[in-house]
């Protein structure tokens, strides 16, 4: 062997719009959304990798990616701005042959397979930037080869009543594979599918080669290579994860999900010296809090000004809440302004808004029908204007 | 920008006590998040200055683990880089005395500079400058040497200043005086320098083949007072802290609560950088209480807490009460404490229901690690 090579690099697919999540995803690819005060989603499968020993990601990149790859940059704040291996932002290029788009997931894959070869792995991680959760991927690799496996997925346990939003597993008792079963209406298991597998890397690349012959594939991880090396009797396994995973790909499970930082019943804990979430750092002061605040139940970041009322919300680096502002249930994204006297419930505030001095937006469920209700999002750079009035369950 | 910077990071450590046992003056914690070296080396990394070395004499291993690579500060690069310069660096040094005597244990590293002038700089004075214009100002006035220096009431009777500069309706410097009262229509030095690379390396060997060690004292007022040496003043018009002692480095935290020094000091356009701990967000609980605070990352706020500034990954039990207070990085305050007027250095634990109570000119002071 004339070159070095690394035994496990990870590919994380970050090229999805996100259009489930509106106004918040029109300017930015979805991994770049804000989440939890300081971070950013991709902050978490990143910071995964590292804690997992895991030092070499590409990233691939399509959709509006301008924050994104600045976002990342070299890799520095993750400790992936390594000598050889570290992060790779990988957009589409321009090839001898041919140019095109990424097709699919496996297609974006597969179009990489120069980035890969490079460091001829052994294996490969291949893994979403949709979610919120702390794996230690290290772990799932050494069950991957203790069960001599082709192919391992992640799987975790959901309510029975949900297994038809989810990819379901069907499992063997020794946690082999024997079926996939996409969104049923009445699935045989729970174990839902979260999107994370681990490939030997001389089986994926010639099922990718494969599935590119074949022209009526939709190039998909999910609908063609997976079910094509079950049919072909490869040795597919579950892993089975238990621990804290949401999807934040709609405008409910993302305020869900920063609501579930400051709920102590869901088990989310971000502070662990030994499993830090990494992030970038943009050398904000420690933030002011006055006299006439009142901060409940909440999560302030960094540099934030805080003058006015918050109960129960998640409030972003860089925030100014003037005083007499009521922000409830909330979650309010980095450097937005919020003026004196306006009253926010139940409502996503995007990046840099302004809101206006006494403006209403959002409204506890309380007082509406269960159809009538839902959650407020204010999308990025928003301005509104005084004494404006926001209706629950509006994006604009 | 055709400077080198030099940062002296343990001149007035004697004037901490405690506070500055097992530290530099430069790593004393500050402000919530940051260390005394953090302005003057963001200052510098703002001004367009690549080039630094930070003289130490001893303790300086907190200011390393700080500092690391310098790359929060944007000087991990080939064009920008930190020199930490310990004594014994080279043959001929041993600890020194004063800021000459320092120098010439920095001797190799000035010569090999390729910048023509030195931005001297100790790292007690808290303040946002553009060493630009300073350095625009130098070159414009002519002088030998510029002071930067602010204009300032005294806070009680018979004040001392370091260094106090006495100037003409015209700015034209007309006396240097060495600790010496001052009134505001003095300026008082902020011990920041600028002074050409070939004039300052003389006045090092000079001084040092003459036992003379003191910068200010011995060079400065010495050479300008017999008519060697063309002084000019930089007057500085922003908010400036000084640290010089105890009482004033606690009443410097708590003027961090003010906006207008906040806004001052913490210009978005020159950020004042420091080492990235990856804390999660400060967390506020259902009893928190906060009444005019910095609050940092990573804390748990439970009790209830007013006037203070709280750093880094401190938690603030149920029913404590925390009341004009500098509390650092990973202390813990547990149920029903009750402390005034403390300065609880890193890593304390205070006991369920102990009271504390010092007052604004004499803080009580636990040191780092304690458990009371």
């Amino acid at each position: 062997m004339l070159e070095r090579c690394k035994e496990c690099i990870a590919m994380l697919l970050a090229g999805g719009q996100g259009s489930r999540l509106k106004v918040l995803t029109s300017d930015i690819a979805k991994p770049a959304v804000p989440f939890g005060g300081k971070y950013r989603i991709i902050d978490f499968p990143l910071s995964n990798c590292v804690n997992s020993g895991i030092d070499t990601v590409g990233i691939l990149t399509q959709y509006q990616p301008l924050v994104l790859n600045s976002y990342v940059g070299n890799g520095q704040p993750w400790g992936l701005n390594r000598n050889y291996g570290g992060a790779r932002i990988l957009p589409p290029y321009a090839q001898s042959d041919r140019s095109e788009w990424y097709k699919g997931t496996a297609n974006a894959i597969y179009q990489n397979l120069p980035f890969i070869e490079m460091y001829n792995p052994e294996y490969v991680l291949i893994l979403s930037g949709d979610h919120i959760y702390k794996m230690d991927y290290s772990k799932m690799l050494e069950y991957h080869k203790e069960k001599n496996a082709d192919c391992t997925i992640a799987a975790i346990d959901v309510p029975m009543e949900e297994t038809h939003r989810f990819g379901i597993i069907n499992t063997n008792p020794d946690n082999s594979i024997y079926e996939f079963e996409e969104k049923p209406e009445h699935a045989k298991s729970t174990n839902a599918n979260m999107g994370i597998y681990i490939f030997n890397w001389k089986i994926l690349k010639k099922y990718l080669e494969m599935d590119e012959q074949d022209p009526h594939s939709s190039n998909d991880f999910g609908k063609n290579i997976l079910p094509k090396l079950l049919e072909d009797k490869q040795r597919m396994f579950a892993y089975p994860f238990s621990g804290y995973w949401k999807d934040v790909g709609t405008l409910e499970s993302l305020w869900e999900a920063n609501m579930d930082l400051i709920n102590p019943s869901v088990p989310i804990e971000l502070k662990d010296d030994d499993f830090k979430i990494y992030t970038r750092n943009y050398a904000k002061p420690p933030s002011f809090v006055s006299r006439s605040a009142a901060i409940e139940n909440s999560i302030v970041g960094e540099g934030c000004d805080v003058r006015g009322t918050v109960e129960n919300s998640v409030i972003f680096t860089g925030c100014k809440i003037e005083e007499g502002a009521v922000i409830k249930d909330s979650v309010v994204m980095p450097n937005t302004l919020v003026k004196a006297g306006a009253r926010i419930e139940f409502t996503i505030i995007g990046e840099k808004a302004v809101i206006g001095r006494n403006a209403v937006i959002g409204k506890s469920p309380k007082d509406y029908a269960i159809n009538a209700w839902g959650i407020t999002v204010v999308g990025t750079n928003k301005t509104i204007g005084d004494e404006e009035i926001i209706a629950p369950k509006q994006v604009v | 920008m055709n400077m080198t910077g030099i940062i002296f990071s343990n001149i007035y450590d004697a004037y901490m006590g405690d506070l500055t046992k097992h530290r530099t003056l430069a790593s004393l914690p500050f402000g919530g998040r940051y260390r005394l070296i953090d302005f003057v080396l963001s200052n510098m990394s703002n001004s367009g200055i690549n080039n630094v070395g930070i003289i130490t004499k001893y303790n300086y291993q907190s200011l390393i683990d700080h500092l690391g690579s310098c790359e929060e500060w944007d000087m991990s690069r080939k064009n920008s880089k930190v020199f930490i310069l310990p004594p014994f660096g080279t043959g001929q040094t041993s600890v020194y005395q004063g800021k000459l005597e320092a120098l010439y244990g920095a001797l190799q590293f000035l010569r090999r500079t390729k910048e023509d002038y030195i931005m001297m700089s100790d790292c007690n004075v808290i303040c946002n400058i553009d060493y630009e214009l300073v350095m625009k100002e130098h070159i414009k006035s002519g002088a030998q040497l510029t002071v930067v220096a602010n204009r300032e009431d005294p806070q009680f009777e018979g004040e001392l200043r370091d260094f106090v500069i006495t100037a003409d309706d015209d700015g034209i410097v007309t006396d240097l005086a060495i600790r010496h009262t001052f009134t505001r229509e003095n300026l008082c030095g902020m011990g920041m320098f600028i002074i050409e690379k070939s004039l300052l390396l003389h006045a090092v060997e000079e001084a040092v083949s003459h036992g003379l060690y003191h910068f200010e004292r011995d060079f400065v007022q010495k050479e300008f007072l017999t008519g060697h040496l063309s002084v000019n003043v930089y007057e500085f018009k922003r908010s400036v802290l000084r640290n010089r002692d105890i009482p004033s480095y606690f009443r410097n935290n708590c003027l961090i609560l003010q906006e207008e020094v906040r806004k001052d000091i913490f210009d978005p356009q020159n950020p004042i950088y420091t080492k990235v701990r990856d804390e999660v967000p400060a967390f506020y609980d259902r009893d928190a209480e906060v009444d005019d605070c910095v609050i940092a990352d990573g804390c748990r706020i439970e009790g209830k807490v007013s006037d203070s500034v709280i750093f880094r990954n401190v938690t603030i039990e149920k029913g404590a009460t925390v009341d004009h207070c500098v509390v650092m990085q990973g202390t813990v305050i547990r149920a029903g404490a009750n402390i005034r007027y403390t300065i609880l250095d890193k890593d304390v634990e205070i006991t369920e229901g102990r009271t504390l109570v010092g007052s604004d000119l004499a803080p009580v002071i636990i040191q780092k690690g304690n458990k009371i």
